[in-house]
């Protein structure tokens, strides 16, 4: 069946699903196995939880429990309405123990940007933590997305919202099937010094999505997941494009193009640097399938007419 | 007390700097250690007060054994009082002193007040009295040198060894340092043993002379045995004229200098 | 600088320390009461006390948020304020320490490796994803202090020639041996692209554990630290003349300077392993009390350990204050707080005031 009416029965059934509101989950008494392999013993649905991850955040409001999320960390600024919520601290700096206290809730959702030893801290202070760690690719992001939904009492909108992302992922695929080619691509994180510049490595969500959107990621052969590679790497390798995922941090194609050197790139005389939207990989949850299928379009417009 | 050394050879690892130095010297008389630069007058003086690493020999304060002894022990015995006159600038001047009884005193550093009445005494003798409260970091030189004089009296042990202690002093204080010592050798029944650069101060003020070079005793005796032209000649390698002060009863030596060529 | 008019009674620090001490001690006590009654949750100074009187008493909390009051008061604030107390007395007696033993005004604790030692046993305890196993969220702050002692011992070792333990040695072998800490530790840090934030964060200071656990780790070092070097103020007095003078006034002066670095050590490891590489503290403490009531250690030292308290709850207190609330690493705190201070020294070095 071509495409655009899977798309449409997934979304209608997604709407119809959502339109009959279901009754309240009942509570139920659980224990499950966080990400940190701690046993955790919590009562579904949470009525009031606090998110000390932007994805996490994001997660929560995308399955519809934005009004159960009573603080946020710094980071969390997706969606816009997050940001209204009050922030409960982050980054480097502490995280606020006494708000996050004072704010009373039911579940604390950390993610891999939290150390252990905040976990601790805050189960010393008898308060619910939930670890989820980093999903290492697109399976793993619908799991967390799956597992939100249960830990919220929003199952049923995480299991339309998972189905419809599937099927978009699966649409980009199918796209994808017939075409032979695998342009390579230079994902560049940091530039801070132009002449070291940090790319992904093996095992990371971008090389994976890459891979998926019919590339291939150059850094994949490299020895660690954050590798800093010289010019001469990149020169050797002349990969077809160049995606700026430094572009919120001010990097443009131009400035790029400006660096000593770099014009030797045929990706650089040819107008393949394109910026690129790092939150949409880097930020695991919805949105990744929307970095999915920008990467595909990027990489194979013409499957995509 | 009586001060028995017999040295067969001191130094550091590896290099010995003294070699067979042997002398006695009983209480009440003063000797003057002599020598050009690099002799060993120091490294002597290092030796006895048992900062030296390696010493072979004996080295006994009426019949203690020095090299025996705990650090505490030899210090009740032997005060120094050192070459250099560096004092942290942070301490008051009584505070120093004080620090002279050090080991008379427990871990804590208590004094009771015989401790402070020795240190009035060390101060009164060495003539600081009106400096006691006086930051170190203030004071000259000279002033620096009483100081540490000070500290050595009130330290109030049978041995008083001093090493170039009128370097820094102006004249009328080096007088009365030596006159000090003298009185301390006299009445205090001490044995003191100082190292000096000034023969005309040694022939002053020292009863025995121990003249070192390279290490080594190249002399030994009565001052006015030793301290002649001929010997002093031999230990410095320099030709002197020794003369008596008019008015007798000193020696003074002065350097001869070759007649003036262009003269 | 002191004034040099009337005689002060010099036989009895113990007279001219009480009114300094109490001073300091109570300027502590009261910034710790500050502390307590400071955070990100405002609790009015006579409800935190009926709150903690009710602890003391073993009384219920009162209901509705009574009991998210106490534990904020009881588990969160009154631990950390402990924490810093001890943190700052340990530094600062430390740094008093190796001010005299190194005759050094500039002389902090760091300086023969603890804090780089410390630093790399963290973050290799970190790359390795210890805490995943038995010894649990303990075996950061644990590792971090085994290495701080480690390192300290390796450079004792290197800096000793036959009996005894000069000073340029030591200072030398610390430097050389922090160097490489440093480098290995940065070397790990590169190569641990997930753990790296959390090397970041404990390496930038501030305790990275909050409750009872980490007051309980570090109180016994501290206190047997501490304590050592008060029995050792005497001693350290007659060092400040050197190792020579030192043996000729009836000291063992290596012995001395040992026990004065294994304690000094166990107190900075103590304070680096649990609450992170806290700057400044020992270096300004024990240099400002200095200058106003004098460099004899028999006064210096406990006036460090009540000064350094003090400035460490207010480095604290000001951390949670200025942008709440997000909390400053103390050290920033503390390192915001250096730089005006060396520049005051270079001014009045140069003015030849020394």
């Amino acid at each position: 069946m071509n495409k655009r009416i899977i798309s449409i029965i997934t979304i209608s059934t997604a709407l119809l699903l959502g339109a009959c509101t279901p009754a309240a989950a009942p509570a139920a008494d659980v224990t499950l196995t966080d990400g940190l392999g701690r046993e955790v013993a919590l009562t579904t649905p949470a009525e009031t939880i606090i998110s000390l991850s932007p994805p996490v955040t994001e997660m929560l409001f995308a399955v519809g429990a934005g009004d159960q999320v009573v603080g946020r960390d710094t980071f969390s600024d997706y969606p816009a309405e997050a940001t209204n919520l009050p922030d409960v601290g982050g980054g480097f700096s502490d995280y606020d123990l006494e708000t996050i206290l004072s704010l009373q809730p039911e579940l604390v959702i950390a993610g891999e940007i939290n150390t252990p030893e905040l976990v601790q801290s805050l189960e010393d202070l008898d308060l619910t933590v939930y670890y989820l760690a980093n999903p290492g690719d697109l399976e793993g992001t619908f799991d967390a997305i799956r597992t939100i939904g249960m830990l919220s009492g929003h199952e049923e909108q995480a299991q339309a919202l998972t189905a419809d992302l599937e099927a978009r992922v699966q649409a980009v695929e199918e796209a994808l099937a017939p075409i032979e080619t695998r342009p390579t691509v230079y994902y560049e994180l940091d530039a801070t010094d132009p002449a070291k510049p940090y790319t992904p490595g093996p095992g990371t969500f971008y090389t994976s999505m890459i891979d998926q959107a019919g590339g291939t990621n150059i850094g994949a052969e490299l020895d660690s997941e954050w590798a800093q590679v010289s010019l001469e790497f990149l020169l050797v390798q002349d990969p077809d494009y160049i995606l700026l995922g430094d572009a919120m941090w001010g990097v443009t194609p131009e400035s790029l193009a400006a660096r000593p050197g770099w014009d030797a790139l045929t990706a650089v005389h040819e107008g393949r640097v394109l910026p690129f939207d790092d939150n949409l990989i880097v930020r695991f949850g919805p949105r990744q399938v929307e970095g999915l299928e920008a990467l595909a379009e990027i990489l194979h417009p013409e499957a995509f007419e | 007390m009586l001060l028995k050394t017999d040295i067969h050879r001191a130094g550091y690892d590896g290099l010995d700097i003294l070699q067979d130095i042997r002398f006695e010297l009983p209480p009440g008389r003063i000797m003057a250690v002599i020598g050009p630069n690099g002799s060993g007058k120091t490294t002597l003086i290092r030796a006895l007060s048992g900062v030296l690493p390696r010493v072979q020999g004996s080295m006994r304060v009426n019949g203690t054994d020095l090299l025996a002894a705990s650090e505490k022990e030899r210090a009740r015995l032997l005060a120094v009082v050192p070459q250099s006159t560096h004092i942290p600038p942070a301490f008051s001047v009584e505070e120093v002193v004080l620090l002279g009884r050090t080991p008379h005193l427990n871990w804590l550093g208590n004094t009771s007040g015989e401790d402070l009445q020795n240190a009035e005494e060390a101060m009164r003798r060495a003539d600081i009295l009106d400096l006691r409260d006086r930051l170190c970091g203030e004071l000259s030189a000279g002033e620096r040198q009483r100081v540490i004089l000070a500290r050595a009296l009130a330290q109030d042990t049978p041995v008083l060894l001093m090493d170039e202690p009128t370097s820094h002093l102006d004249l009328q204080y080096q007088v009365a340092f030596l006159t000090l010592a003298r009185e301390l050798a006299l009445e205090g029944d001490k044995t003191v043993l100082a190292a000096m650069h000034d023969l005309n101060l040694a022939a002053l003020f020292g009863d025995v002379v121990l003249a070192l070079n390279g290490g080594k005793a190249v002399a030994s005796g009565l001052t006015d045995e030793i301290l002649t032209a001929e010997k002093v000649e031999e230990i410095y390698g320099l030709p002197v004229a020794v003369l008596d002060a008019p008015g007798g009863g000193q020696r003074v030596i002065i350097p001869q200098l070759p007649a003036n060529p262009a003269g | 600088m002191r004034k040099s008019s009337t005689p002060r009674h010099l036989n009895s620090p113990v007279k001219t320390l009480a009114r300094p001490l109490l001073l300091t001690t109570a300027l502590a006590l009261l910034l710790a009461v500050l502390s307590v009654g400071v955070g990100a949750v405002n609790i009015p100074p006579g409800q935190a006390l009926a709150v903690l009187w009710d602890a003391l008493r073993g009384v219920p909390p009162a209901s509705g948020g009574g009991d998210i009051l106490r534990v904020i008061l009881v588990d969160l604030r009154l631990p950390r304020t402990l924490l810093m107390a001890l943190t700052g007395a340990a530094l600062a007696a430390s740094g008093a320490a190796y001010q005299g033993l190194f005759r050094n005004p500039l002389a902090d604790p760091y300086l023969i490796g603890a804090a780089s030692g410390a630093g790399l046993g963290a973050v290799a305890a970190i790359s390795l994803d210890w805490p995943s196993s038995a010894l649990g969220y303990l075996a950061v702050p644990l590792a971090s202090f085994a290495t701080a002692i480690i390192t300290v011992l390796i450079v004792y070792r290197m800096a000793r020639v036959g009996n005894t333990l000069p000073v340029t040695n030591l200072i030398l072998a610390g430097v050389a041996l922090s160097s490489f800490a440093t480098a290995l530790t940065s070397f790990l840090m590169i190569n641990a692209s997930g753990e790296l934030r959390r090397a970041l964060v404990w390496l930038l200071g501030g305790s990275t554990l909050s409750g009872w656990k980490p007051v309980i780790g570090q109180l016994p070092y501290t206190l047997i630290g501490c304590a050592v070097l008060l029995a050792m103020s005497y001693r350290l007095n007659v060092l400040q003349f050197g190792d020579e003078q030192a043996q000729q006034l009836g000291l063992n002066a290596r012995r001395s300077r040992t026990v004065v670095v294994a304690a000094a050590t166990l107190a900075t490891a103590s304070a680096v392993a649990f609450s992170g590489i806290i700057g400044f503290a020992g270096l300004i403490v024990p240099h400002i009390l200095r200058r106003i009531w004098g460099g004899d250690m028999r006064r210096l030292m406990p006036l460090s350990i009540a000064g350094g308290a003090a400035l460490l709850l207010a480095a604290d207190i000001l951390s949670r204050v200025i942008l709440a609330p997000q909390e400053l690493p103390v050290g920033i705190i503390t390192a915001l707080a250096g730089a005006p201070f060396f520049l005051a020294i270079l001014r009045r070095t140069k003015k030849g005031r020394w």
